[in-house]
């Protein structure tokens, strides 16, 4: 069956007081519980996709050796806010020429693609709204309404550089989800399953029992998925779709203020939920290392750890940015279709083999012995 | 009564795109409708307990299928091309003439009742009862299908898959001048 928060909660005591509170009224309480959780991940996504932008100038102002914000707040770190503040208020223009509807659609999309894919993010063991068996390939369908919501949006705004950030846009997107999706592929292989709660739960907390060393294809994967991956979130080098030099500022040329806002948002939670499913896949997860309790106060260093590698991940996203010129349309299309995808479907096919030749040992349980 | 919510609201979406994809003159607007469309049959799906085929759904058509529409008609002319000549119903002329309406009301009416037909067969045959599963999810299920008893098909989808891509391959390679 499909676990989810609630039914993970509702093995602890203080679900049958609530469970009074409420009147015994099961789907009264679960509905509560989900919107309160609901609004705990969204808000929480919301502040680390905001934090992003202070993290992305402050470390594109290290690497550059300059200060960077500083003004606001502590070290600058009410800098998001006073963004926020100022986006709100900036007037709301729209092109005379521009399609309405799809003017306004477009960067929710964008926005409910991106919040969607929350629900299956495993921030720890219980702490995962809904731990799907098709997690993983939830994840990579749901996501594809964001470029969806690019293409919408170069297409709606009427003007040439928004329609080839757009179209940009959305090939790229399409393209690179291919190799991801195979990477994503080799390691639903190796674990058995494509829920997030099963992946990770068939590694363990140190770096011996993580998928990325359980064998040398799993190695490569990773590496696959990474570059994939930064492709799919439209992040430097392969920020085509918004090349400043060349196309202003790509599919959202037009927009102004939040609905700008919207789109920039939901590229910085979307780098977050893609390096979260990198360390879930591939860098052990949420796993403890070395202990295995199933009580509450373990929720939270779980998620400690579940935090500080996506995070980690984050820091080296926000590096390639600022370190990596940007490549041309035909080198990325030749770097997905000639070199990314073969290099996916025959780690998928090496990891296949793997499986069957060591009767799914990793490296370290051959050359250690199996326990 | 959740699943209840979530099937009124998934036939509602279904139905009502699925008109919107008629109604709307701007052939942009009906693909983004259709999306609403399939969304809503996605929604159908998670409803009948299949998470798979649901979210297959959703890859195939929402990421798939619309993306591919949306490129072809902008390629293809996009908003410019809207049809301004009505028939005596007040459509698109393009939609067809005075015949194939007879015509299609026919097969609709000839479907209608057979759909009919078969339901109420359906729903008086059908017992009430627990369906047993051995499988502890429905990929599973859907894994052992393929590749046990409908091996044959899935390897021949395989092939014509592989078919398709070698012909698109070979259409969009540069010409050799000679």
């Amino acid at each position: 069956m499909n676990q989810t928060v609630v039914s993970y909660l509702s093995q602890y005591e203080f679900y049958d007081f609530l469970l009074a509170l409420f009147r015994s009224n099961q789907g009264v309480l679960a509905f509560t519980l989900y919107l309160l959780l609901a609004l705990i991940i969204v808000g929480m996504c919301a502040t680390i996709g905001g934090l992003g932008t202070y993290a992305e100038r402050k470390i594109s102002a290290d690497l550059q050796a300059r200060i960077g914000p500083n003004r606001v707040g502590p070290y600058g770190l009410l800098q998001m806010l006073a963004d926020g503040v100022k986006m709100m208020t900036k007037e709301d223009i729209m092109p005379f020429t521009a399609d309405k509807k799809l003017f306004y659609l477009a960067p929710l999309l964008c926005l409910t693609g991106v919040f969607a894919t929350l629900a299956v993010l495993p921030f720890s063991s219980g702490f995962i709204m809904a731990d799907l068996n098709v997690g993983i390939f939830y994840l990579v369908a749901i996501s594809s309404l964001v470029g969806l919501g690019v293409f919408l949006g170069g297409y709606a705004s009427n003007s040439k550089w928004s329609m080839l950030g757009g179209m940009r846009g959305a090939s790229q997107i399409i393209s690179y989800e291919i190799p991801v999706t195979i990477s994503i592929l080799a390691i639903v292989l190796l674990a058995g399953g494509m829920g997030f709660g099963t992946i990770v739960g068939r590694q363990g907390g140190l770096p011996h029992e993580w998928f990325m060393f359980h064998n040398p294809f799993a190695f490569i994967a990773f590496f696959v998925y990474s570059v994939g991956a930064l492709a799919e979130t439209n992040r430097a080098p392969f920020d085509l779709p918004e090349a400043e030099s060349e196309l202003v500022s790509g599919y959202h040329t037009e927009y102004t203020g939040m609905r700008f806002g919207f789109f920039a948002l939901a590229e910085y939670i979307e780098v977050f939920v893609v390096c979260g499913v990198a360390a879930s896949l591939f860098l052990g997860g949420y796993n403890v290392p070395g202990i295995k309790l199933d009580i509450l106060p373990m929720q939270a260093a779980q998620f400690v750890i579940f935090m500080t590698k996506t995070l980690v991940l984050y820091y080296v996203v926000i590096w390639i940015r600022w370190t990596l010129p940007r490549l041309r349309v035909d080198q990325l299309m030749s770097v997905c279709w000639k070199y990314l995808t073969p290099i996916a479907i025959f780690n998928l096919m090496g990891c296949a083999i793997w499986m069957v030749v060591f009767n799914g040992k990793s490296i370290a349980e051959l050359v250690l012995g199996s326990h | 009564m959740f699943l209840q919510f979530l099937f009124i609201s998934s036939a509602v979406l279904t139905v009502s795109c699925a008109l919107g994809v008629l109604m709307v003159k701007n052939i942009m607007h009906s693909c983004v409708f259709l999306l609403g469309s399939l969304m809503g049959i996605a929604g159908l799906y998670a409803t009948l307990g299949a998470d798979f085929v649901a979210i297959t759904q959703i890859m195939v058509y929402v990421g798939g299928v619309v993306i591919l529409m949306l490129f072809a008609v902008m390629l293809t002319g996009g908003n410019d091309f809207v049809s301004r000549a009505q028939n005596l119903l007040g459509l698109p002329a393009s939609m067809g003439n005075k015949w194939t309406y007879a015509i299609g009301l026919l097969v609709g009416v000839v479907f209608l009742l057979t759909n009919i037909q078969l339901i109420r067969g359906l729903t008086k045959a059908l017992p009430v009862k627990t369906i047993t599963n051995e499988f502890p999810s429905t990929v599973t299920q859907i894994g052992h299908l393929l590749v046990k008893d409908h091996v044959l098909a899935f390897e021949m989808s395989s092939v014509l898959l592989l078919g398709a891509l070698v012909g698109a391959a070979i259409i969009a390679r540069p010409r050799k001048q000679n």
